[in-house]
């Protein structure tokens, strides 16, 4: 914990130390310098180097601590040290190209080092012209107009809402796109199919083995409005529709919507015994959301998201009562076989990021206040609305120096027992972000 | 330097004025290649290098090629709406016109710029010896600037100072078009844009034109859909 705390301390310190000055009143610049720097090579070589500690404040209470730590004494506090090398690369010949992007990872955390590699996304590309693409490999097909949400994200794994705007694996894919512009109030019209196979060694966490799955979007841009309708099918995933929209209501004042209808879906439930029920059923899910932007530059984002297919409250309470019999039992007997299965069941339902009904987002950021150049602060809350728990994140980004990027995060969790942010492993969390972006 | 203006001149038409002087600065349908230099009160320097297609009065898409940190974000406008994609995000959000993407005093309009006569209609023309002062006004209220106050050099019809205002007169910004530079095929134009502003003092933002050249792409590669595929237009 004092590594993190002078580690912090000393990036703080850094954060607002003067720069030497690099220029005098009158800048000059070589034209052929800028034109070296404009030449289009075949092929792009980038990425970052991260290096990103946390501190976590346990909540030695909680039932995820327990199912985590019972067998284990670990104190209050908990340390983690997280470096990654993130390389993206592209070739490009004639109407085809190459593309990747890989994360190489390496942590030290209370099990010791471990590390792994990971291709988030690797395909070939043909674009014989502007109004048409193909693509197939390994490539994430984000659907939807949610910030910190999802609803028709159909063909996609999900963001994670405390870091939405982070990467995600992709799916192995293919996807074609053709686009048509108009003039009229129609000025757009785009259909986006997609074949996602799914095998015993390939998109295994997607869904059913030994299935092809058929997705499509139509996209129009109607009267100024963003308008999708998405569609999935398949025998990996029950079949899905879908709807959004974004629009511009003024200049400084934006609004957008999902809509996912999933008929005959496999709901699932907990009982008192921690079992795991599904029973078919036609689940509705939706997000609302605003952006909007003040004249002094601070941005408001809410979005409210209510997922038919999640946990209510008396599942919710079955499972964290489970936990609490079998982590009596663990003590008494020292059988830790219930605390195994509810970890087993933490994987799963309850593992996925918002694993209840209904959410709130909520997030403020200033860009640039006082005139620091480069400099966000904000604070952002995801609120459970069913059992009223809720997380708050303040945090600062700051670019010091070009291609180097510095966030400072700490997360409260506020929630009484047997609600979500109650009974996580963590009470507090403090994380600090070094980025280094090279080409 | 103050500059005697006479009263309005009401035998010129602003509005075609307005439009030679947009003709004047680019082809309606163009690529260009800039760099955009942000210069802190200490003298810190922060550049972007921007690859930008145009098309008709009212599209324009850019792409960040440098720093490193931002190469491949890319922006579209098409008139009010505009939106950004950033490359891990994976899908393109909306943004809107009087934020900014670099930091520092352009914004986006700045840097995704419409034709000044597709956004603003001519109140007003001052005449003196070498200049004419434009008054310009915005057509909607979903333009980033209220007001605009332009002079344009009589030769050659080209702008050398744009103040920036609110409904209410008060300053915003001003650019400062310079160094007119022959990028063949008969575009001869100001080469750099400087710009200061009273809400960011002591900060200046350049903009410095490498390349300009006449290009006409498809409709479709202005589309919402095309934008994370700007890249390959270069």
């Amino acid at each position: 914990m004092k590594g993190i705390l002078i580690l912090t301390g000393v990036t703080l310190w850094a954060w607002f130390l003067p720069f030497p000055a690099l220029s005098e009143d009158e800048y000059t610049f070589d034209l052929s310098e800028i034109e070296n720097e404009i030449e289009k090579k075949p092929y792009s070589l980038g990425g970052f180097l991260e290096f990103r500690p946390v501190l976590f404040g346990l909540d030695r209470d909680s039932a995820f601590y327990k199912i985590k730590f019972y067998d284990k004494e670990e104190g209050s506090t908990l340390e983690q040290y997280n470096s990654r090398l993130r390389l993206e690369g592209s070739y490009h010949k004639g109407i085809a190209g190459l593309f990747f992007r890989a994360d190489s990872s390496l942590w030290y955390g209370y099990e010791g080092w471990d590390g792994d590699i990971t291709l988030l996304e690797g395909y070939l590309a043909l674009k014989p012209n502007p109004g048409f693409a193909l693509e197939a490999g390994k490539k994430v097909v984000q659907w939807g107009k949610g910030y910190a949400f999802s609803t028709v994200n159909f063909v996609s794994r999900p963001k994670d809402p405390d870091d939405p705007t982070e990467p995600v694996e992709g799916y192995y894919l293919a996807v074609a796109d053709w686009i048509k512009s108009f003039g009229g109030p129609l000025k757009t019209l785009a259909f986006t199919p997609v074949l996602l196979p799914v095998t015993k060694s390939i998109n295994e966490q997607f869904g059913e083995p030994d299935h092809i799955n058929f997705a499509a979007k139509l996209y129009g841009l109607l009267w100024d409005t963003d308008i999708d309708l998405l569609f999935f099918t398949g025998k990996s995933r029950t079949t899905r529709y879908g709807l959004d929209f974004a629009r511009n209501i003024a200049s400084n004042f934006a609004v957008h919507g999902e809509f996912a209808w999933l008929p005959g879906f496999d709901k699932r439930s907990v009982d008192s015994e921690g079992n795991l029920h599904t029973e078919k059923s036609d689940v509705l899910k939706y997000l609302l959301g605003l952006r909007y932007l003040t004249t002094n530059d601070m941005t408001f984002i809410l979005e409210y998201y209510h997922n038919g297919a999640g946990l209510d409250e008396n599942d919710a309470d079955n499972f964290y009562g489970f936990v609490d019999r079998a982590y009596d039992t663990y003590l008494s007997t020292g059988n830790s076989s219930g605390l195994d299965r509810a970890a087993q069941l933490s994987q799963g339902s309850i593992g996925t990021f918002k694993p209840m009904r209904d959410y709130l987002y909520f997030r403020a950021s200033w860009n640039e206040p006082f005139d620091i150049l480069y400099f966000t602060p904000a604070v952002f809350s995801i609120i459970n609305v069913n059992d009223r728990s809720l997380s708050i994140t303040p945090e600062l980004l700051y670019n010091p120096i070009t291609n180097l990027q510095l966030r400072l995060r700490g997360a409260i969790l506020v929630g009484g027992n047997d609600s979500e942010y109650g009974e996580k492993q963590n009470d507090y969390k403090v994380e600090l972000r070094v980025r280094y972006y090279f080409d | 330097m103050a500059m005697m203006f006479s009263a309005p001149v009401y035998a010129i038409d602003g509005d075609l004025l307005l439009k030679k002087v947009d003709r004047n600065l680019n082809p309606e349908a163009y690529e260009s290649y800039r760099k955009l230099i942000n210069i802190e009160p200490d003298g810190r320097k922060r550049e972007f290098i921007l690859f930008t297609v145009k098309k008709g009065q009212d599209r324009v898409a850019s792409l960040f090629l440098s720093p490193a940190s931002e190469n491949g974000r890319s922006t579209l406008r098409l008139g009010e709406n505009m939106w950004l994609y950033i490359p891990n995000v994976g899908k393109p959000i909306r943004i809107t016109s009087i934020q900014s993407v670099v930091g520092g005093v352009f914004n986006n309009s700045d840097i995704l710029r419409l034709d000044y006569a597709a956004e603003y209609k001519v109140t007003k023309v001052e005449e003196s010896k070498d200049e004419y002062l434009l008054h310009l006004k915005a057509r909607t209220k979903a333009v980033a600037y209220d007001k605009l106050k332009m002079w344009v050099n009589k030769g050659d019809l080209l702008p050398t100072r744009v103040e920036c205002l609110t409904e209410a007169n008060m300053l915003i910004k001003t650019l400062y078009l310079k160094k007119v530079r022959d990028f063949g095929e008969g575009i001869v134009r100001p080469s750099v844009i400087e710009t200061d502003s009273p809400l960011y003092k002591g900060y200046r933002s350049i903009m410095i034109f490498a390349k300009i050249k006449e290009r006409d792409l498809p409709d479709e590669a202005f589309t919402l859909n095309f934008l994370p595929r700007v890249k390959s237009l270069r």
